[in-house]
């Protein structure tokens, strides 16, 4: 008890929790973050409703059987194209902390995880020319993000026979973005301007989630979800209330042969929801989104599953904030990823590699995602 | 515990693998991906309040200042300068015995402050004047007196010669030019002109400037059989220095003058509002003055406008931001003046509007002057709120609204 309690403290130490940065970020409240871990990542996603370790569904953490803690990081690799020209980024994140574990010899199992909900990290230049005092001056102008609204999730789930796991969650979304704008003038007559603005948000939700096992080869897994709205605070003043929406995921999990596990998901989130509330505050409005993903997991040697299995998954998913008005970006990714367990099986390694394609009208990039992930089982 | 290590270890190379760094700058086309769109800039004018501009005269009083000014027909003024010496004693104290001296050579000693290094052909000329000369003397009471029976000598100044000190040394016969009293205490006293190829002016040391002339009597005292003692040189500096000038700069109150003998300068008052103030980001102010006439200054040697924020409005002796305090050192602006100023004089105050914007207690007013004070060929007389056909004093702000930050 005492070694999970250390562990859990550890876990939720202050560390910045952001998902990957993107340009697709910019509008609305930014790029969605994906609650799943380094494991589920290497598959495409594709397990990720059925994962102990990511955060998508609450019944899926019934399958634990010790206390397990989890942390991934995110390395992104991107080179991003619009109308202004192209740019070569980078990024890390931690995207991802989790911790849950078997409440003593009952079925149930409880957990916390605290994942990224959405990030707004995005740093954009331009640069023009303005006639001021009836000459041409050249400006350089910068207008920059860095926050997210992150999802504490407190979570359980029950053991009903070795068919049934339900689930439920409650989700606190919290966090703030710091936007800044400056410009500096190319005559050194004008002074540089910055500006500031500080933008909190909050809000709640709930999940429930269930998981069904037919037999050793096929299980099925649903999970709803409902966030509420997000009040959204500037500098401490209210300006606005958004509507957060359904997330409804549904996932099957098939295993033709020992060493081969498959699986595929789909998870639908009504963004439309805050589309009429982005407007109202001056953005291009939100669309529904809808997020597929299939993908496997190949055990070379089934007396050590946890020896280098290699995943392999692909998903498409559209995004829920258009960065022009009536285009809605989509994406996407390929993926591949192994792990290892060692220390007899108390300590873990998974790595996801996938390579994401996004794009909307003349907007576009490529992205190189490496994810990491470190599994303890004290 | 070996999980541990092994775990930690594992962290650590995941640590290492995705090591922090960041390039998250893209290039946009905005306003169309920018949130928010641009931050638009206007631009305004804002005269000085009507009637709360005015001049105060009477800081640095002629000849005070750090130099004196002598010129021939020069187009800024005609000047010339006036220096007088401490008494110069018929008797030296030798051994506790006061004896007489023989004065075998003179030298006067004059330090250039600037000239105008484009004219040649610069010489200096040295009068004699009469020892009661004093600050009540005026150009035209001066110019009779630096004649040709009173002339000590001249000093050709080497064209390659802009700045230091310049001599003139008097030996034998013509230490009598200096016209020292042949018993008693003497006191020189002399003018100073100039001539050159072309009209123009220099600038010569002071007494508050630390570099007023001297003169230096080489003497031989009658001391018998007393060997080094006998041969000193006797060094007078000066104790009186001024300028006069043909036509001197009298301030009115309808203009703004700033510079001149004794100085004035000028406190200009404006009123922006408190709206303005707190929503306007302000990336350039430019004081703006419309000469009433032409500034000329001397060329290679301009005067500088010396702007300055109030730190509390108490009329003419207000406390203004000092230089040498770095807190208020960006809240004074100093900005050179051109040789012949006949357009608007613009200066950039924005560190100033800014200083208005942070802190209400400051009163929104300036303080001005030219400097050298006392000490220029320039004189400002700007327009004012009370002469509309000339042009009274305003601001030029450039600013910004705050940024429209998507909310979100």
């Amino acid at each position: 008890m005492r070694r999970a309690l250390v562990l859990l403290l550890l876990a939720f130490a202050p560390a910045p929790v952001v998902a990957q940065a993107s340009q697709f970020g910019v509008r609305g409240l930014g790029m969605p973050g994906r609650p799943i871990s380094a494991r589920a990542a290497g598959a495409g996603g594709a397990f990720a409703i059925f994962d102990p370790q990511s955060s998508l569904n609450p019944a899926a953490i019934g399958g634990l059987a010790a206390l397990t803690a989890g942390f991934d990081a995110l390395q992104d690799f991107r080179h991003v194209e619009n109308p202004a020209g192209s740019a070569s980024l980078r990024d890390t994140r931690f995207p991802h902390l989790d911790v849950a574990g078997p409440i003593g010899k009952r079925p149930g199992v409880v957990g916390l995880s605290f994942s990224n909900y959405t990030a707004r990290d995005f740093t954009l230049a331009t640069s023009d020319t303005l006639t001021i005092r009836d000459v041409p001056v050249p400006v350089s102008d910068t207008l920059q993000s860095r926050g997210d609204l992150s999802d504490l999730r407190a979570a359980g789930a029950y053991r009903l026979g070795n068919d049934w796991v339900l689930g439920g969650a409650f989700h606190v979304i919290t966090g703030s973005t710091r936007l800044s704008s400056r410009r500096t003038f190319a005559d050194s007559s004008y002074r540089p301007a910055r500006q500031r603005s500080e933008l909190s948000y909050a809000g709640i939700g709930f999940s429930l989630g269930m998981v069904r096992h037919f037999g050793q080869a096929l299980s099925v897994a649903a999970t709803i979800r409902s966030d509420g709205n997000v009040k959204v605070d500037r500098d401490s003043a209210r300006v606005a209330r958004i509507d957060l929406p359904y997330t409804f995921g549904l996932g099957l999990r098939w295993r033709p042969r020992p060493k081969l596990d498959l699986a595929g998901q789909a998870v639908l989130r009504t963004w439309s929801g805050a589309n009429s509330d982005l407007i109202a505050q001056g953005g291009l409005g939100a669309d529904n989104t809808l997020e597929v993903a299939v993908g496997g997991e190949y055990t070379p040697d089934l007396r050590r599953p946890g020896r280098r299995p290699l995943r392999f998954g692909l998903r498409y998913g559209t995004l829920p904030f258009p960065v022009t008005a009536g285009q809605q970006p989509h994406e996407l990714g390929v993926s591949l990823g192994s792990g290892l367990r060692f220390a007899q099986d108390r300590a873990g390694i998974d790595l996801g590699l996938e390579h994401v394609w996004r794009s909307a009208g003349e907007f576009s990039e490529r992205s190189f995602l490496v994810n990491v992930g470190v599994t303890v089982r004290p | 515990m070996s999980a541990l290590r092994t775990a930690g270890a594992a962290a650590l190379l995941a640590g290492l693998l995705t090591a922090c760094q960041e390039r998250l700058t893209a290039p946009a086309d905005c306003p169309a991906l920018c949130p928010g769109g641009s931050a638009q800039v206007f631009d305004t004018i804002v005269p000085a309040l009507a009637g709360l501009d005015s001049s105060f005269t009477g800081y640095v009083g002629r000849g005070a200042g750090p130099a004196l000014l002598a010129s021939n027909d020069f187009a800024a003024s005609d000047d010339r300068t006036v220096y007088q010496f401490a008494s110069l004693s018929d008797s030296v104290r030798v051994r506790d015995t006061l004896r007489s001296y023989t004065l075998d050579s003179a030298a006067i000693a004059l330090t250039l402050v600037a000239r105008d290094t484009n004219v040649n052909g610069l010489r200096v000329y040295l009068y004699r004047l009469p020892p009661t000369v004093d600050s009540t003397i005026t150009f035209e009471g001066l110019a009779p007196l630096l004649a040709a029976p009173a002339l000590i000598d001249s000093i050709p100044v080497p064209d390659s010669v802009n700045s230091g000190s310049i001599r003139s040394v008097l030996r034998g016969a013509d230490v009598a030019r200096l016209g020292l009293s042949p018993g008693g205490d003497s006191v020189l006293a002399i003018g100073v002109a100039i001539a050159a190829d072309a009209p123009t002016g220099i600038r010569v040391g002071s007494i508050a400037g630390g570099s007023a002339a001297t003169f230096t009597s080489f003497v031989t005292v009658d001391v018998p059989d007393t060997g080094s003692i006998r041969n000193q040189s006797l060094v007078r500096s000066s104790v009186f220095n001024t300028f006069v000038t043909r036509e001197p700069l009298v301030p009115a109150d309808s203009v703004l003058t700033v510079g001149g003998e004794p100085s004035s300068r000028a406190l200009i008052r404006f009123g922006l509002p408190d709206a303005f103030l707190d929503s306007a980001l302000i990336v350039r102010a430019t004081l703006e003055l419309v000469p009433a006439r032409p500034i000329v200054g001397l060329p290679t040697d301009p005067a500088i406008l010396d702007t300055r924020a109030l730190l509390a409005d108490l009329g003419a002796k207000s406390p203004v931001a000092r230089a040498e305090v770095p807190t208020e050192a960006p809240f004074v602006v100093l900005d050179t003046l051109q040789a012949v100023q006949t357009d608007t004089v613009r200066v950039e105050i924005t560190r100033i509007l800014q200083l208005w914007q942070s802190t209400r207690s400051r009163p929104q007013a300036i303080f001005l002057k030219l400097v050298p004070e006392a000490a220029t060929f320039s004189r400002a007389v700007f327009g004012s709120t009370r002469t509309p056909a000339i042009g009274g004093p305003r601001l030029r702000i450039t600013y910004q609204r705050s940024f429209p930050f998507q909310s979100p």
